[in-house]
């Protein structure tokens, strides 16, 4: 065991941060409180992420033949660390990296790599992800929305909801049911969508989280080309289950909760609050949480980089993540009091991105579920 | 960056996993506990085997010296393995004499200590006084012995024992609290490692309702939960553990200050946790003697309140990471 970065990587943290020092607008500060779907941030994300592709970063941790670097894992990491710490100017576009891409890799036909692939590693690309329907929560594989054959198209018929960042996107990574007498995981099939077929109708979702964070896609015959099928026929939840293992760590939330609580424990000295026990206590407390997200998400990246099977570390991980989000957001606005009430404030902000952590990504319960069975062994009913 | 335990690390834990098979275990830690005795036997195979002396060895250092306290704590050695090993090597850079206890110095009593956990047996003891650490030479008649069910032979210590030796130079108080922050984070690791596997071996056997316990989802996510937890403070104490002179952070004293209490404030709060589920879920069986699982549980209380508990080793991170003097 070796907890220190090398000097390679540690070189890298330090490019970066001189560069987005350099890249990121002075506004930036303002943009990023609308989470990475806003408008703005949707927007500057094709500026930024296609500088950071020219320096060979957004992608690096690809192979070689994806236009990558075959950078280690962890290079990715600290890319992804950096880019949550200072709220995700790569907008969107960092679902791409994580875990579209990758699974387009796996599972891509030569055509869908051709055309997929040098857009995302360049980064001028938004994509938004159907998954959830009315009826499949967390239930997924409860899945309704139909992709019947006809011919050389797909003609889909019905809806997914909650959908994130789909008012900028170009293409929907598309969950469907391609055999109507399916039952449960048999019978799906994945579509990689271009959002601008006819027949996709978006609503948005008005709710407490914020402006243009969910929405109801409505899909009324469309006719989705036979070569948008990302993966065998029918055969597609084991590709959700691939593209699951790197989406539920690929958000780096701890680093963002932790800069944050930097923030607030920086506020709270202001106040003179750092004399008091009790908040030093809460301080402590939520960097705690912050940290064991962190090594448990370092977990998940070693296995990954040396090439182990996904394990449930990655649940693990994603519902320590949770705690360590919910822990620096109950102690902001506990710390701000009534100013946090104010929209777009410190805490208020905060308090909105975090409360989505325990249900965005599968569930924390979903979570449990299998640190439950595969982590500890625990029987499923006997 | 590598979790992984090396080729060294692993014949490390394979040999002191045969010797604690040969020398402890929870059967051997109920006999002792009933007499409220040492295990001087252990003490003596770990000390011979050179398993005490890792932390200062060439080819190995602290990390190892904690992955074998936690070997000895998941095994309910009765044995102060992590002063021995880890907090005297750490904060004096060579081996005392063991038993090795440590204790703090309260000044709101002025006769005699609080219950400290192997002061009874120890012949070393490490005193943590202000700015300054001591260690000093006990003998007869300086400590009391405690009654306790918590898992350790305790002894209160008379306050004349704690002030005798010299004092460290200014700043061994805050190398010795950080030693034994990552020692109490270690210990508390290993005790309720053990105490979630005899859980989930319980629950997974024991049937209900026609099924067993552990199938039933309120069951399962509370476990679920405190391997979250369990998890978190074993990376986040072996992190701590690791000592690189290079790394970030960490002063020639070898252990991190922010790290250590990190380490321990996670730990001490998942063991509050921990034994709360684990008794919960092992129903009245888990109470028993004759049950395994109150040999690490009980344990776990300890630790919770030691140096100032959990409420202080949280304090403990905020001052490291936000207070005035950084």
């Amino acid at each position: 065991m070796e907890f220190h970065w090398s000097a390679e990587d540690s070189e890298f943290r330090e490019e970066l941060l001189r560069f987005m020092a350099e890249h990121l607008p002075d506004d930036w500060e303002e943009i990023s409180k609308g989470g990475p779907g806003s408008d703005d941030q949707a927007t500057f994300s094709r500026e930024f992420c296609a500088l950071l592709a020219d320096r060979g970063w957004l992608t690096q941790s690809w192979p070689k033949e994806f236009g990558g670097k075959d950078a280690s894992p962890w290079r990715h990491a600290i890319l992804g660390e950096e880019m949550w710490a200072a709220g995700e100017p790569r907008g969107p576009q960092y679902m791409n990296v994580n875990w579209i891409g990758p699974t387009i890799m796996e599972y891509g036909s030569e055509e869908q790599k051709a055309l997929h692939l040098p857009l995302i590693s360049r980064g001028d690309v938004l994509w938004c992800q159907g998954f959830s329907e009315p009826e499949a929560g967390s239930d997924l594989v409860a899945l309704r929305t139909l992709a019947i054959r006809d011919g050389d198209f797909y003609v889909v018929n019905g809806s997914k909801i909650w959908t994130s960042y789909v008012n900028h996107a170009q293409y929907c990574f598309l969950l469907v049911r391609t055999d109507p007498e399916s039952k449960r995981h048999r019978g799906i099939s994945i579509l990689l969508v271009p959002m601008d077929l006819p027949g996709i109708e978006v609503r948005e979702i008005p709710s407490v989280v914020g402006d243009r964070y969910f929405h109801e896609v409505f899909f009324s015959d469309v006719r989705v080309p036979v070569g948008c099928r990302l993966g065998p026929e029918h055969e597609g939840w084991n590709v959700v289950a691939y593209s699951l293992q790197y989406e539920r760590v690929g958000a780096a939330r701890y680093a963002r909760a932790a800069r944050m609580l930097d923030a607030l424990a920086q506020y709270a000295d202001e106040c003179g609050l750092l004399d008091d026990p009790t908040t030093l206590e809460k301080l402590g407390e939520a960097r705690a949480a912050c940290e064991a997200s962190r090594v448990l998400t370092y977990r998940v990246i070693d296995l990954r980089a040396h090439g182990s099977p996904p394990t449930a570390d990655t649940n693990v991980a994603r519902v320590a993540g949770t705690l360590a989000e919910r822990a620096v957001a109950d102690l902001a606005m506990e710390i701000y009091g009534r100013d946090g009430l104010e929209y777009g404030s410190f805490a208020d902000s905060h308090f909105r991105l975090a409360m989505t952590a325990g249900v965005a990504v599968g569930t924390t319960e979903v979570n449990l579920n299998l640190v439950a069975g595969r982590f500890l062994g625990l029987p499923r009913d006997s | 960056m590598n979790f992984e335990l090396d080729d060294d690390q692993i014949a490390i834990l394979d040999a002191v996993g045969g010797l604690l098979d040969r020398h402890a275990g929870a059967a051997r830690a109920i006999e002792l506990a009933a007499k409220a005795e040492y295990d001087h036997a252990l003490e003596a195979a770990l000390c011979d085997a050179g398993f005490l002396g890792v932390a200062l060895a060439d080819e190995t250092g602290s990390l190892e010296a904690a992955l074998i306290t936690e070997s000895v704590a998941r095994a309910g050695g009765v044995v102060a393995v992590a002063a021995a090993a880890l907090i005297a090597p750490g904060l004096t850079g060579k081996n005392l004499p063991g038993p090795i206890a440590v204790a703090r110095v309260d000044p709101s009593r002025p006769n005699r200590s609080a219950p400290i956990r192997f002061a009874g047996h120890a012949r070393t003891l490490l005193v943590l006084d202000g700015e300054h650490a001591r260690i000093v030479t006990l003998e007869t008649g300086d400590a009391e012995p405690t009654a306790s069910n918590y898992g350790y032979p305790m002894a209160r210590l008379s306050r004349a024992a704690m002030e005798r030796g010299d004092d460290l130079p200014v700043g061994s108080g805050a190398r010795l609290a950080r030693w034994w922050r990552l020692a109490i984070a270690v210990e508390a690791v290993g005790a309720m490692g053990a105490a979630l596997d005899t859980t989930v071996e319980f629950v997974k056997n024991r049937r209900q309702f026609g099924r067993a316990i552990g199938s039933f989802q309120a069951v399962q996510h509370r476990l679920a939960e405190c391997a979250v937890l369990v998890e978190g403070s074993r990376w986040l104490a072996y992190e701590a553990a690791y000592a690189d002179s290079e790394q970030a952070g960490v002063g020639k004293d070898g252990v991190c200050e922010e790290r250590a209490a990190t380490a321990a404030a996670h730990a001490t709060a998942a063991a509050g946790r921990v034994f709360a589920e684990t008794h919960q879920l092992t129903g009245a069986m888990g109470f028993t003697r004759e049950h395994d699982l109150h040999v690490w549980s009980m344990r776990l209380q300890a630790l919770r309140v030691e140096l100032d508990g959990v409420s202080g080793q949280r304090r403990a991170v905020a001052l490291a990471r936000w207070g005035r003097s950084h």
